[in-house]
């Protein structure tokens, strides 16, 4: 039994057997099995640009996640169109938004799973590598010609690098940006601002002297209060200050932080990016700028204090931006104005930073199985990666459900209406024909994702693009043993770098405390750690690099 | 009986008493009111925090939304079918086990007492357990959910405590008069057991009522779903912002208030039940049969 494709039984118990045949399979790395056997209904050469049509009508399982806002109907625009295009039909598991997750691991685990599982978030695939229940990617590529020329034209290699496991291979089709895509930063008020005289602030510190106008304005208030603190503290303002420090916090925070300059990886709670981003927060609060509660409250708490005039800049992002404050601010305070100011500068410069992928696609390696295995990795390359693709996932059918004129911009159909763009029109692009959906869009040309985007956002837009991307960090993927010992070291050290963060932030232990706090980090093994990432780092450099 | 005389000491307590349970009435009680006045209210006034007790811009239009979803009342459905079958077979089997169980006479009594409890301690684990309904062939049907829970330990062992109550001597008397064994458990245990078998029908719909979990794991198709799988969507939905860098108005998030209908109307029916069967609660456990 030395085919990969036989070793498939029990896959709900093969976590301790599959580890084994995972070791056999590694000189063998870079050769794509034989897949002749597999070929039914597939296109006998299928390229860039190519519509993809099945030879014969075929089907295959396609795990959904369920969102409340637009819940699945079969007889949307969407199946009946792709399989009219694709010969493919679609056959949805679904499953509620509320625990995709717990329902993916189940099905996974169980052996199961549909062959097409999309909506997974990087590292969530990893768990499920050791039991051999997915598929190796990226030893299929070559049937993937689409996904390929994205990766190749738009140089996205370095990100792929950081999705590759310790064998070299990768086990998530992840969604592919043109460009980095900033979203998430501050919103003002700017017509407090312009009553004071105060500019829009660009850097850190310029928003550290408007917020410190304002409280000689209004001594009762907080000038700024923030939301998503819950269950990350301070997940967006962290991120995005420790950013400005060459630091990860909040949402974004990892253990590990590529310094470039000394070409190591350091630890980033203990890194003097991170104590200046504590520092810098802790100024505001301790000066009374900023809400102490801003960490611990519940979103809904902040966006009554901004909503009701009680403060003047929280975090947003373009869709919290209109919903959760402009519509609602427009009602309480008469001539509020609000804007989602470009992410604030600090020392590091003008950098925007963030990735080029985000969540996408496993395959269940049952698939190798199936005779139309090849049809299928062509159908979803076709579907999630050529441009046709994923215009039909987003616009729908030209015609239809939208409009394109000569340089190609998109227009909805009059009758139909998506976030705002034809309100009052009788259908919705999202609820009544299935496109749009979070399931089969994402990625794509920076084009086509701002193809849905207002002035002012791709205003907030261009700004951001103007910025130089942060350059992607080197790879260090863990062996199975190495996870595992790093997990173990993982949970005490984010638990305590996150209790001190805050503790440092509000101002109940002392600054002066710092070299202690790192000597406690120590103590839970924090060099070992970065030993093990360095180890992890050096080996993949020397075998895949 | 004669009205005691009470001491002050006696007096202060139950004032004491008084407070504290007010207080206990308010925490438990507010929430609720606050979601019935948030579903009746506009969303603008939810989303700034300004409805407590009463519902702002009063508006039906809330409820004419949620139950016009036709998988609402789908699932609705399912969940009122779902509970009668899943009670009705739980029921049966739990009586007749922990009637058997009360029987000290019976040979391996221990044994099948263990096997019971065996199972509270330790169970095989969700994916096994998936693994095990997928290849009786019950996913998606509603055996997966009324089946594999039907015997709750706890309810069994408060139920064979009970028989355990009930004087012998009944059943004795019983079987000289010539009784069998299910003659004696139908017309003679069970009728003077009303009160351990409408807390325990109480117990079992409640349970089967509110659970999501058997029903998410086991059933792939949202037609098959039970009402509290699509609230806790509902819910989740609220929170989870999609979409992002898009335009104007409305959101792929569901509304707040549409969440407080969408509870309410779920809580309402077994909420409604409460009254009626709590009162053989107090009752239950004191009745005996025979006297002195």
């Amino acid at each position: 039994m030395r085919e990969i494709s036989r070793r498939q039984a029990l896959v709900g118990l093969g976590a301790f057997t599959f580890v084994l045949a995972g070791c056999g399979e590694g000189e063998t790395a870079k050769k794509t099995a034989d897949v002749s056997g597999n070929k039914a209904g597939a296109m006998a050469s299928f390229g860039v640009g190519q519509q993809f049509k099945a030879t014969e009508p075929i089907s295959f399982d396609v795990l959904y996640n369920n969102h409340p806002f637009y819940p699945l109907k079969n007889d949307w625009l969407f199946w009946q169109e792709l399989t009219k295009r694709t010969n493919v039909t679609l056959k949805p598991v679904a499953v509620p938004l509320s625990d995709y997750e717990k329902k993916r691991g189940l099905l996974v685990g169980s052996g199961q799973a549909p062959l097409i599982i999309p909506k997974t978030y990087h590292p969530a695939e990893e768990a499920f590598v050791a039991s051999g229940a997915i598929l190796p990617v990226s030893d299929y590529l070559d049937l993937m010609p689409n996904f390929k020329d994205k990766v190749a034209k738009w140089r996205l290699e370095p990100e792929l690098n950081t999705f590759r496991q310790s064998d070299g291979r990768f086990y998530l089709l992840p969604g592919l940006h043109e460009d980095i895509w900033v979203d998430y930063s501050l919103a003002v008020r700017t017509d407090i601002l312009e009553k004071h005289n105060l500019e829009i602030p660009k850097t850190w510190d310029e928003l550290y002297t408007v917020l410190k106008a304002l409280k000689a304005e209004y001594p009762d208030l907080y000038p700024m209060t923030d939301r998503w603190g819950v269950p990350t503290p301070g997940g967006n303002l962290l991120k995005i200050v420790a950013q400005a420090y060459g630091a990860k916090g909040g949402w974004e925070y990892q253990h590990a932080t590529w310094d470039s300059a000394a070409g190591k990886f350091v630890y980033t709670g203990a890194m003097p990016g991170y104590k200046q981003m504590i520092e810098y927060l802790h100024k505001l609060v301790k000066e009374k700028l900023l809400d102490p509660e801003s960490f611990t409250q519940q979103d809904e708490q902040a966006k009554q204090k901004f909503n009701s005039g009680k403060s003047f800049v929280i975090s947003a992002n373009a869709q919290t931006l209109i919903n959760d404050h402009r519509t609602q601010l427009s009602k309480l305070v008469p001539g509020a104005k609000i804007v989602k100011i470009p992410v604030p500068l600090g020392p590091i410069g003008e950098y925007k930073i963030g990735v080029r992928t985000e969540n996408g696609v496993m395959i269940s390696k049952k698939a190798l199985e199936n005779k139309n295995f090849v049809a299928m990795m062509q159908f979803i390359d076709w579907l999630w990666y050529s441009d046709q693709g994923q215009e039909f996932a987003k616009w729908g059918v030209e015609g239809t459900t939208f409009t394109k004129d000569a340089s190609g911009a998109y227009k909805l159909a009059e009758d139909v209406d998506f976030v705002g763009l034809n309100p009052g029109a009788p259908k919705h692009l999202q609820k009544d024909f299935g496109f749009h959906n979070g399931v089969f869009t994402y990625g794509g040309t920076t084009k086509l994702l701002h193809s849905t985007f207002s002035e002012e956002e791709l205003a907030f837009q261009k700004v951001m693009n103007a910025r130089k991307p942060w350059p992607v960090e080197p790879p260090h993927p863990f062996t199975d043993e190495e996870r595992e010992q790093a997990a173990l070291w993982e949970t005490p050290l984010k638990d305590h770098v996150q209790q001190n963060t805050l503790k440092f932030i509000l101002g109940e232990r002392d600054l002066s405390e710092w070299d202690a706090y790192v000597k406690e980090l120590e103590a839970k093994n924090m060099t070992s750690y970065i030993n093990l990432v360095t180890t992890a780092y050096e080996r993949f450099k020397k075998e895949h690099g | 009986m004669v009205t005691m005389a009470r001491s002050r000491g006696y007096r202060v307590f139950q004032g004491i008493n008084a407070v504290i349970l007010t207080g206990v009435v308010i925490v438990t009680l507010y929430p609720f009111v606050n979601i019935i006045a948030r579903s009746f209210s506009e969303e603008r006034y939810i989303v700034t925090g300004q409805v407590n007790l009463l519902p702002r811009g009063f508006s039906l239009r809330t409820y004419e939304v949620v139950t016009a979803d036709p998988m609402f009342w789908t699932n609705y459905r399912n969940t009122v079918v779902y509970t009668v079958v899943a009670t009705a077979i739980a029921m049966v089997l739990t009586t007749c086990y922990a009637y058997v169980l009360s029987k000290k006479h019976l040979k391996g009594r221990t044994f099948l007492i263990w096997v019971a409890v065996f199972t509270m301690i330790f169970s095989g684990g969700l994916i096994p357990n998936y693994v095990l309904v997928n290849s009786l062939g019950m996913t998606n049907t509603i055996w997966a959910v009324v089946l594999p829970n039907a015997i709750s330990v706890f309810n069994l062992l408060v139920m064979k405590t009970f028989f355990e109550n009930l004087p012998q001597e009944l059943e004795e008397a019983a079987a000289i008069d010539g009784l069998s064994t299910y003659g004696i458990l139908w017309r003679v245990v069970l009728p003077l057991s009303k009160a351990v078998i409408a807390t325990m029908l109480l117990f079992y719909a409640v349970s089967f009522w509110n659970s999501w979990f058997t029903a998410f794991l086991y059933l792939n198709e949202q037609e098959l779903f039970p009402v509290t799988v699509y609230l806790r969507n509902i819910i989740a939905g609220a929170t989870g912002a999609e979409n992002a860098g898009a335009v104007i108005g409305e959101a792929s998030q569901v509304a707040s208030n549409i969440q407080s209908v969408t509870i309410l109307l779920t809580v309402l029916p077994i909420l409604a039940v409460y009254p009626f069967v709590q009162r053989y609660f107090v009752s239950g456990v004191m009745l005996g049969a025979v006297k002195g």
